[in-house]
């Protein structure tokens, strides 16, 4: 592009985003050294973040950018989280090298269900994911290996053939309990920012200017030569690799699953489409702002049980109405600030360009209504 | 949730900082933790799942665990020290992940010495998973053995591979008792003898349902005929396809174990659709009068599993009140009718009390973990001992069993339901209140 026009070309960059990405360097750096001097208490918390995290920003993905509604995302975690379980229990794999695994697995899984929910438009289609969610949840509910209906646990010795227990509890001269936490954590840590950056990746990428083409219309989309189909089996497979990926590590942690906690639609589609909703779909820091805001609702407000329930419905709706992008949406209309900026804008590079030509070209936004984000 | 109660008097604590002292003195380094443990608190985690569709099970915890620190207010006498008890409490909400997270809060960011846990396999089992994993002590209750210990295998269809837990201790009763319950409730009764089997696909209706461990097996051996058809979901709206099988078999007894709102749609339906049974035996469903409640009339002469009523001849070791009196306390300051897991959540307590009385070194899991399983109590709900002889070998370590009976609902002059016990061949102590009626 930048060949095209001598005096033009294309970035997605600004000097806030160039801070932003030096700045989640040094905090992924310092969230990976972190178990050093962190309690466990912290090092829990904080897995709960990144996990949910990942899975919000994946549901971020498929409906803030493809366009689809999914309310079965519980389908992936469930299928990650099983595969985890046979994977260690009957085949004595390695948990971590499991959890690698239940990606591809759910993302295996994710062609025959892709086949079946894509002949399904809207709100049938998100029908169709809750359908195709609860017909895994029903097979796995069979499985008397897995414990059927009743679940089953992982055992000690499981859970403590997780690779390198040792040397982090001689490291960090934790018991093995700690350890396994540390071990885990950082494997979410690793997750998360895979999942961050591959999404930032792909949203920048030609790939990521068809997608934003496919959200505003797909109509315009696919008559300028997307190809919308393709485009969403893709994203679809992706979100359920990452998404199985999640739910191993999760199912991990809690070392104890059945099909109704596998599969929860309220734990893993629920409350991710409440992170998304109030942190602001359709950006990648929305997302990261909905999980915090849920973590510091769950921990000072679950204990009213019920009414913790209807609060986060009632704040959901509240979002919904008065700020439709979300907190970050709003946030980042009102100041138009962009620490992960997926909009593209053509900045001049004439050899004539002043210091007010850039600060313009900085301010001007996109040139064309269409080519927005 | 914290319930602190703080026991130490200034100059009893005066007293133990020197005893540590002298003790200290005698160590080999003098620290900080030397001091600090003899003021410590004891601190109990207690989960339980206080809303959502479980929610009657924990009905009566906060009065179990108001009556429970008013009991031991001025601390344990541990050892040489006496300690301060605290008591954590947090809801499963009746979500087995919820469960999982709050036992790790407990054991992590409350650090508590021991976990409490009860209110069926969905809450027992992911919090005693955490406890064993994580080498907390844990006592639990209010689930049949069974889904219990076989629920928590790694792979729970080979018993070659089952192992007993180090820091996971159950009681309560099993499959093998409610089978001979209901099997003795329905000899007082002339049937045909062919029996409807209503079993869930979930913790408890795959155990009942087991062709090795549950019904099946000991209902051929006695001479009954059981029309299984199979495995239902949960909060299910249609039971056409069971009740057909079972009017096709001309079943005369129903049992099962059976969700309350699908009991209640479940017996609707048989009614419109014209099946009556004359015997209907039904586990967790019939627990709590409210339910039965819910379905006026047609509840009269429903029999269910009993396993406390405040006419068990047992007393609580703690505060030396009968059955009664604990029901009599609760009805008073609840206004509402006593239920079964009263006489359990209370037992919880006891058996915690007894056992950290006994462990030397409180505060060390091992030391509360040796006390546990050497527990011989004679509690609210019968005599707690593990490792006794009447289960299979593998399940004598970590499993107590407390005595059942069977009952079946009355209906009073007023519209009350209560529940009258009307067979106690497995535990001839219990006393009985009347005899078996067919459902009119």
């Amino acid at each position: 592009m930048t060949a095209a026009s001598p005096r033009f070309r294309m970035t997605t960059r600004t000097r806030v985003s160039s801070w932003a990405t030096i700045g989640a360097a040094i905090l992924t750096a310092g969230l990976a050294a972190l178990p050093a001097v962190a309690s466990r208490g912290l090092i829990q918390d904080l897995f709960f973040i990144f996990t949910m995290l990942c899975l919000a920003q994946y549901w971020n993905l498929l409906a803030g950018y493809a366009g689809l509604v999914s309310v079965g995302q519980q389908a992936f975690v469930g299928l990650g989280a099983y595969t985890l379980f046979a994977a260690t229990i009957l085949a004595g794999i390695e948990p971590l090298t499991a959890a690698l695994l239940s990606g591809v697995v759910a993302a295996a899984m994710a062609v025959p269900t892709a086949f079946v929910v894509f002949r399904l438009r809207g709100a049938y289609f998100a029908i169709g994911t809750w359908v195709a969610a609860e017909v895994y949840r029903l097979v796995l509910a069979q499985v008397k290996e897995l414990g059927g209906g009743t679940g089953t646990s992982l055992t000690m010795s499981v859970v403590s053939s997780t690779a390198g227990l040792d040397w982090v509890s001689m490291a960090f001269g934790v018991r093995t309990p700690a350890a396994r936490d540390i071990v885990v954590y950082w494997a979410a840590l690793a997750l998360l920012v895979i999942t961050l950056a591959g999404i930032y990746w792909l949203l920048r990428s030609r790939f990521g200017l068809a997608l934003s083409s496919l959200r505003d219309s797909e109509l315009t989309a696919s008559s300028i030569g997307v190809d919308a189909f393709r485009l969403k089996v893709f994203v679809y497979i992706l979100t359920a690799a990452g998404g199985g990926a999640a739910g191993a590590l999760i199912f991990l942690q809690s070392a104890r699953i059945s099909p109704d906690s596998a599969f929860a639609v309220l734990d893993w589609t629920a409350y991710v489409i409440f992170i998304v909703v109030i942190g602001g779909i359709g950006t990648i820091e929305g997302p990261i702002v909905g999980a915090v805001v849920f973590y510091f609702l769950q921990t000072y407000l679950a204990a009213f049980g019920t009414w913790y329930l209807m609060l986060l419905g009632a704040l959901g709706i509240v979002i919904m109405l008065i700020a439709p992008k979300g907190i970050w949406g709003s946030i980042a209309d009102r100041f138009d600030l962009h620490l992960f900026p997926t909009r593209r804008r053509l900045v001049v590079t004439s050899t004539r360009r002043t210091g007010d030509d850039r600060q313009r070209a900085r301010q001007s936004g996109p040139p064309s209504g269409q080519m927005r984000r | 949730m914290t319930n602190r109660i703080s026991g130490v008097s200034r100059r009893g604590f005066a007293k133990r900082s020197i005893a540590a002292g002298v003790a200290a003195a005698a160590a080999p380094t003098w620290t900080s933790t030397v001091f600090a443990q003899s003021s410590k608190p004891i601190r109990l985690g207690y989960v339980s799942p206080r809303t959502g569709p479980l929610a009657a099970f924990a009905e009566a915890d906060d009065f179990v665990i108001k009556g429970y620190l008013e009991t031991v207010k001025g601390g344990l006498k541990i050892g040489n020290a006496t300690r301060p008890v605290e008591v954590v409490v947090k809801d499963s909400q009746s979500n087995p992940n919820r469960a999982a997270t709050v036992a790790k809060e407990l054991i992590v960011n409350d650090k508590v010495d021991l976990i409490l846990v009860g209110g069926t396999p969905e809450t027992t089992n992911p919090v005693s998973t955490q406890c064993e994993i994580e080498g907390v002590p844990c006592i639990s209750t209010l689930a049949p053995w069974q889904p219990y210990f076989i629920g928590r295998q790694g792979n729970p269809g080979d018993p070659k591979t089952w192992k007993p837990f180090s820091y996971t201790y159950h009681f309560f009763w099993g499959l093998e008792d409610v089978i001979a319950v209901y099997t003795n409730m329905w000899e007082q009764v002339s049937t045909n003898k062919s029996v409807g089997g209503l079993f869930p696909n979930d913790g408890d209706g795959n155990a009942w349902g087991d062709k090795v461990v549950g019904f099946p097996p000991v209902l051929d051996k006695k001479g009954y005929k059981l029309t299984d058809p199979g495995r239902y979901r949960n909060l299910t709206d249609d039971f056409t396809a069971q009740i057909n099988a079972f009017k096709n078999a001309k079943c005369e007894i129903l049992t099962g174990v059976v969700l309350p709102p699908d009991f209640t749609t479940f017996w609707n339906q048989a009614r419109q659709q014209g099946f009556r049974p004359k015997v209907a035996s039904v586990g967790k469903a019939l627990l709590f009068p409210v339910s039965v409640e819910t379905l006026g009339d047609a509840g009269n002469n429903l029999s269910s599993e009993v396993w406390w009523t405040p006419n068990h001849p047992f007393k609580s070791s703690l505060t030396g009140l009968s059955a009664k009196q604990v029901a009599d306390a609760y009805q008073q300051s609840s206004g509402k009718q006593w239920t079964q897991p009263i006489g359990f959540a209370h037992a919880l307590f006891e058996i915690a009390t007894d056992a950290l009385k006994r462990s030397a070194d409180a505060g060390k899991a091992d030391a509360i973990v040796a006390a546990i399983a050497a527990t011989d109590l004679d509690t609210i709900v019968g005599k707690v001992h593990w490792g006794q002889k009447d289960l299979p070998p593998f399940a004598q370590k970590n499993i107590a069993k407390t005595p059942l009976v069977g009952g079946q609902w009355r209906r009073a002059a007023n519209g009350k339901y209560d529940i009258v016990i009307t067979d106690n061949k497995t535990a001839p102590s219990i006393p009985v209140g009347g005899q078996m009626q067919p459902i009119a």
